[in-house]
């Protein structure tokens, strides 16, 4: 479990100006924190979809932003995210909340060719299963934040966003504290 | 109902240093009115989000108007953005809904609720400052210099006729100039014209 106060403070030493996010429990000591930031705007917005949007959008004009949602909402957004951060070469990092990673765990490491025998087991979420499949086949790099020392992890993704100028993933494995 | 001509021609002669941004069926014709630095093009990008896009920019340049061409069909993909503009502090926001009634550039097939749909009153339940509604030439050009000076966000829906734009491409051979380079150029540039602006 990382600290929500850690990942707000790696966000400070990379000049994150801003947080585009749609809430969910993993993230949700986090948002707690950005609300009260004074220096890191938070953007609501009403779908995932919009979140990469309005963060092309925000460094367009020159801003840094960071997208922050749960992989549910990474599937849904997948065109969004296609046609704004990786098909303009925009070097955003996004920190992604992976609902089901407890369950895939103990079951194993996700299948790079899910089926639907293993998609519709009721012991695993789906979503976590597609979800590394799907980054990968996106084109999306990615890593994990499971504890506090993982935080370095996001520097780490900063620099691979800036020396790709192309999204990179961070995917939460565990609620924020 | 206007034509795209009637539409764009006072438009482009108000913008002064405003960020355009266009998508679908007004790509081409906003070219032949404007080659500024300061349009952009959603197109060959994603599908319906140009509205939270153009939000985007306004937020980071709030000192700047920044007016988005929106389709009908375009707006209806991303129906929330009317919510998270409304509920934002972009007052440099305008965003037009043009209503052709069509998804002009895959044949005209009708959008659906063209005819009752209304995006003004949306907009206004959904936290808009001003909303302006038109489809007479006269009347919108009589508007438009007032609209374009509110506190936003705005939206202006107009009514236009359908015409027949084709499918878009990002190649030399595009007239319009924010066609000529890929869509990252596009927007690298965009913003480095942005950051020396300031």
């Amino acid at each position: 479990m990382a600290q929500a106060q850690l990942v707000l403070e790696a966000l400070g030493r990379h000049a994150v100006t801003d947080v585009v996010s749609l809430p969910d429990n993993s993230s949700a000591a986090l948002l707690l924190l950005l609300r009260e930031s004074p220096d890191i705007r938070l953007h609501s917005v009403t779908r995932e979809g919009e979140a990469f949007a309005l963060a092309a959008g925000l460094w367009i004009g020159g801003r840094n932003p960071l997208v922050l949602i749960q992989n549910t909402g990474l599937l849904e957004s997948g065109d969004s995210l296609r046609g704004t951060l990786i098909r303009m070469r925009i070097p955003v990092v996004c920190l992604v909340t992976y609902r089901g990673y407890a369950k895939l765990a103990r079951w194993g490491s996700p299948p790079a060719n899910p089926t639907a025998e293993i998609l519709s087991r009721p012991d695993l979420d789906s979503v976590a299963v597609m979800t590394e499949p799907t980054l990968r086949a996106w084109g999306v790099p990615f890593d994990f934040l499971h504890t506090d020392d993982d935080v370095s992890k996001i520097s780490a993704a900063f620099g691979q966003a800036r020396d790709l100028s192309a999204p990179v993933a961070v995917l939460v494995t565990e609620d924020m504290n | 109902m206007l034509t795209k001509q009637q539409l764009l021609a006072p438009l482009a002669a108000l913008r002064d240093d405003a960020i355009v941004v266009t998508t679908m069926a007004t790509v081409r014709p906003w070219g032949l009115y404007s080659s500024s630095d300061l349009d952009f093009a959603s197109a060959d990008s994603a599908m319906g989000h140009a509205a939270d896009l153009a939000l985007g920019i306004a937020l980071a340049q709030s000192h700047r108007k920044v007016i988005c061409l929106n389709g009908d069909g375009s707006m209806l993909m991303t129906l929330g953005t009317l919510v998270t503009a409304g509920q934002s502090s972009a007052t440099n926001f305008i965003l037009f809904v043009i209503e052709n009634g069509t998804y002009e550039i895959t044949g005209n097939q009708p959008v659906p609720g063209t005819g009752f749909v209304d995006f003004a009153a949306m907009a206004r339940a959904a936290g808009f400052q001003k909303t302006y509604s038109f489809d007479d030439s006269e009347d919108y050009h009589a508007h438009l210099p007032g609209a374009l000076q509110q506190e936003g966000p705005v939206l202006i829906a107009v009514r236009v006729e359908p015409g027949l734009e084709t499918p878009l491409a990002r190649t030399p051979r595009e007239e319009a100039r924010y066609l000529q380079v890929s869509l990252a150029d596009s927007a690298h540039r965009l913003r480095e014209a942005l950051i020396m602006s300031k």
